[in-house]
C-alpha cells in the first residue's frame, strides 16, 4: 500500500497544480474568446446602426447579420399581428410585410425603420398619423347606396366581378362627393405620405371582397402599430427594418 | 499633522472647484444610433434622415452633403433652444407652451382610444345603455297667459277670473278674444325681439325660460289643450298649448353616427380622467383653506 501510495502522493500536488493551470488557461482563453465574440457582435451592431440605410442595403454581410438578429425579435414582437410568415392578417388589418406595398415611405430601410421606431397612430408624437380612412357612410359623407356604388368601383379597379352601372356611379363618387382621390390618388395608386394604400389589389389590409370593402368605406379604418423606440434596442430596430426590406424585395 | 491638514485643504479645494465648475455628466463618444449629442441629448440618425427627406422632399440617399449639413445645423440649433426653454422653465409661464404640452400628453394617452374602432355590438350596447340621450327634441308653440293680481284681497277674484278664462278657452274661445275679455296678459317669459313668441320653440329652451311649475304644466299638455290655473307670485297663469310635438325616441339606425361619436368621446374622457386621477395620486398637492373648500365642492 505504501509503495503504491507514496509516489502518487508525491506526484499529487504537482499534478493538481498542472491541472489547475491548464483549467485556468482554458477558462481564460474561453473568457477571452467570449469577450472577443461579444465585442465583435457589439461592433457589428454599432456598424449596423451607423451605416446609412442605402449603404446597408448593398452590404450582404451586414444584411445577413441583420437578418439573424431580427428573426427572433420579429417572432416575439411582430409575428402576433403580422403573422409568422409576414403575410399579415385581414381581421386585424395588419398589412403583409413581405409584399412590395408600403403604407408609409418608399419601402427603404430608413422609412421602415422610422415606422418601427414611432409606429402608426401609436400616441408617439412622431408616429405616422396624418389622417385615417374616414367613415364615409357613418358620418353621412356618402349614403349607404353610394357606399355600395364605391365598393363596386373599387371591385372594378381591382379586376374583380362587379356591377357595371354601380361601378360607374361609384367612379363619379370617387372623384367627387367621396373625395377618395384626395388620398388614394387619381390613379388609385395610393399615397404613402398619408398611408393610403393602392386600390388595385390583390393585396388588401382588411380584405378585398365586397363585404370587407363595404365595412372599410362605411365605418372607416384606424389601423395602428406600436412605437418600439422604448422597447427594442437601436440595433434590433435597424435589424428588423433591414429584415423586412430584404423580405419585401425578395421577389 | 501639518501635512494632514494641508492634504485636507487641498482635497477640499479640488472638490470645491469641481463642484462649481462641473458641466454635468459628459459622454466621450456618440452612440451608434445617434448622429450627435447636444449637452448629452441625442439627435437620432433616424430623425435626421426623416428631417432631410421632409425638408428637401427627396429620398435621403439622394440628398447632398450640403443639404445634410444644413439640416444638422438646424437640428442642433433646435435642440439648444428646446434645452434653453426648459432651462428657463418656459412651460411654467408661457400659455402656448402649456397648451401644447397638455394637448401632447392627452393625445398620447388617448391614442389607443382614437385609433380603436368600436364594433357594431359595442355601439349597440352603448346605445341601449344611453338611450335617453337619443331622444328627438320636443317642439312646442304656446301662450303663457297671466291674470295679474293687484292686492291680497283681490287674489281670490283673480283666481276666479283665471278659471273663467280657462273654461272659455277650453270651450274654444280664440286666445286673443279671451285675453281681452278676461284682462289677461302674456307673461313675457317667451319673448322674441320684443314680441310674444308664438313660433316653435324647443322644449329645452322653454324649460330654461319658464318657471318650473309653468313648464311642468306645459309639458303635460297636448296641442289645443289649456292648463289649470297656476298661482305664481305675479298672478295666476293659464297655459294655452297651440302645438306640441312630443320628444320621440330615435332608433339605433337614426342615431348611429351620434352613438359612434359619443362612444369615442366618452372613452376619451374616461382615459383622460383616469390619467389625471393617477397623476393626482402620485402628486404632492398642498391646498390653501379656500382651495380645500373648493376641492370638497368639486367632489
Amino acid at each position: 500500500m505504501q509503495s503504491t501510495a507514496g509516489p502518487a502522493r508525491a506526484a499529487g500536488p504537482k499534478g493538481a497544480r498542472r491541472h489547475r493551470l491548464i483549467w485556468g488557461i482554458a477558462t481564460a482563453i474561453a473568457l477571452l474568446c467570449g469577450l472577443g465574440y461579444w465585442l465583435h457582435l457589439r461592433s457589428l451592431e454599432a456598424s449596423l446602426v451607423r451605416r446609412w440605410p442605402a449603404e446597408l442595403a448593398h452590404d450582404p454581410r451586414m444584411i445577413r447579420f441583420a437578418v439573424s438578429l431580427a428573426r427572433p425579435v420579429y417572432s416575439i414582437r411582430c409575428a402576433s399581428c403580422h403573422g409568422a410568415n409576414l403575410h399579415g392578417d385581414h381581421a386585424g388589418g395588419a398589412p403583409d410585410l413581405a409584399d412590395s406595398i408600403w403604407l408609409y415611405g418608399d419601402g427603404g430601410i430608413g422609412d421602415i425603420e422610422n415606422t418601427i421606431l414611432y409606429g402608426i397612430r401609436s400616441g408617439h408624437p412622431k408616429a405616422h398619423n396624418v389622417t385615417d380612412m374616414p367613415a364615409e357612410g357613418r358620418v353621412h359623407q356618402l349614403s349607404a347606396p353610394e357606399v355600395d356604388d364605391v365598393v363596386e368601383f373599387v371591385l372594378a379597379l381591382s379586376r374583380q366581378a362587379h356591377a357595371e352601372d354601380a361601378a360607374e356611379r361609384g367612379r363619379k363618387l370617387f372623384y367627387d362627393k367621396g373625395n377618395c382621390f384626395d388620398c388614394h390618388a387619381n390613379d388609385a395608386m395610393g399615397n404613402t405620405d398619408y398611408g393610403a394604400p393602392p386600390l388595385l389589389g390583390p393585396q388588401w389590409n382588411y380584405g378585398g371582397d365586397r363585404l370587407a370593402l363595404r365595412n372599410t368605406i362605411y365605418s372607416g379604418r384606424h389601423g395602428r402599430c406600436p412605437a418600439w423606440i422604448s422597447v427594442l434596442t437601436p440595433p434590433q430596430i435597424r435589424a428588423l427594418a433591414a429584415y423586412l426590406y430584404v423580405e419585401s424585395h425578395a421577389t | 499633522m501639518v501635512l494632514l491638514a494641508l492634504g485636507a485643504l487641498l482635497g477640499l479645494a479640488i472638490a470645491g472647484y469641481a463642484l462649481f465648475t462641473a458641466k454635468g455628466t459628459r459622454s466621450r463618444s456618440v452612440p451608434p444610433e445617434d448622429l450627435a449629442l447636444v449637452n448629452s441629448r441625442p439627435i437620432l440618425r433616424s430623425d435626421f434622415m426623416s428631417q432631410v427627406q421632409t425638408e428637401f422632399a427627396t429620398p435621403f440617399a439622394q440628398s447632398t452633403p450640403d443639404q445634410r449639413a444644413k439640416v444638422l445645423q438646424e437640428m442642433v440649433a433646435e435642440e439648444l433652444q428646446v434645452q434653453r426653454g426648459l432651462e428657463i422653465d418656459l412651460p411654467s409661464f408661457d400659455p402656448d407652451v402649456r397648451t401644447a404640452m397638455v394637448a401632447g400628453v392627452q393625445l398620447e394617452i388617448t391614442a389607443d382610444v382614437l385609433a380603436q374602432q368600436p364594433t357594431e355590438r359595442e355601439l349597440r350596447a352603448y346605445y341601449e345603455a344611453h338611450k335617453s340621450r337619443y331622444v328627438g327634441e320636443g317642439v312646442l308653440r304656446m301662450r303663457d297667459l297671466v291674470a295679474k293680481s293687484g292686492s291680497a284681497a283681490g287674489a281670490e277674484q283673480t283666481m276666479a277670473n283665471a278659471q273663467q278664462a280657462m273654461t272659455a278657452l277650453r270651450a274654444g274661445m280664440p286666445v286673443d278674444q279671451a285675453v281681452q275679455r278676461y284682462r289677461l296678459e302674456d307673461s313675457g317669459a317667451l319673448m322674441a325681439a320684443g314680441h310674444v313668441d308664438t313660433d316653435e320653440i324647443f322644449e329645452f329652451a322653454a324649460k330654461a325660460k319658464l318657471a318650473r311649475e309653468i313648464y311642468a304644466a306645459a309639458a303635460a299638455l297636448q296641442g289645443g289643450q289649456v292648463s289649470e290655473p297656476i298661482r305664481q307670485s305675479d298672478g295666476v297663469h293659464v297655459v294655452v298649448m297651440l302645438e306640441h310635438r312630443i320628444p320621440v325616441q330615435e332608433d339605433y339606425a337614426a342615431a348611429a353616427d351620434r352613438v359612434w361619436t359619443d362612444y369615442k368621446n366618452d372613452a376619451q374622457t374616461r382615459v383622460r380622467d383616469a390619467n389625471v386621477r393617477y397623476l393626482r395620486g402620485r402628486a404632492d398637492i398642498l391646498l390653501s383653506p379656500e382651495a380645500r373648500e373648493l376641492e370638497e365642492l368639486a367632489r
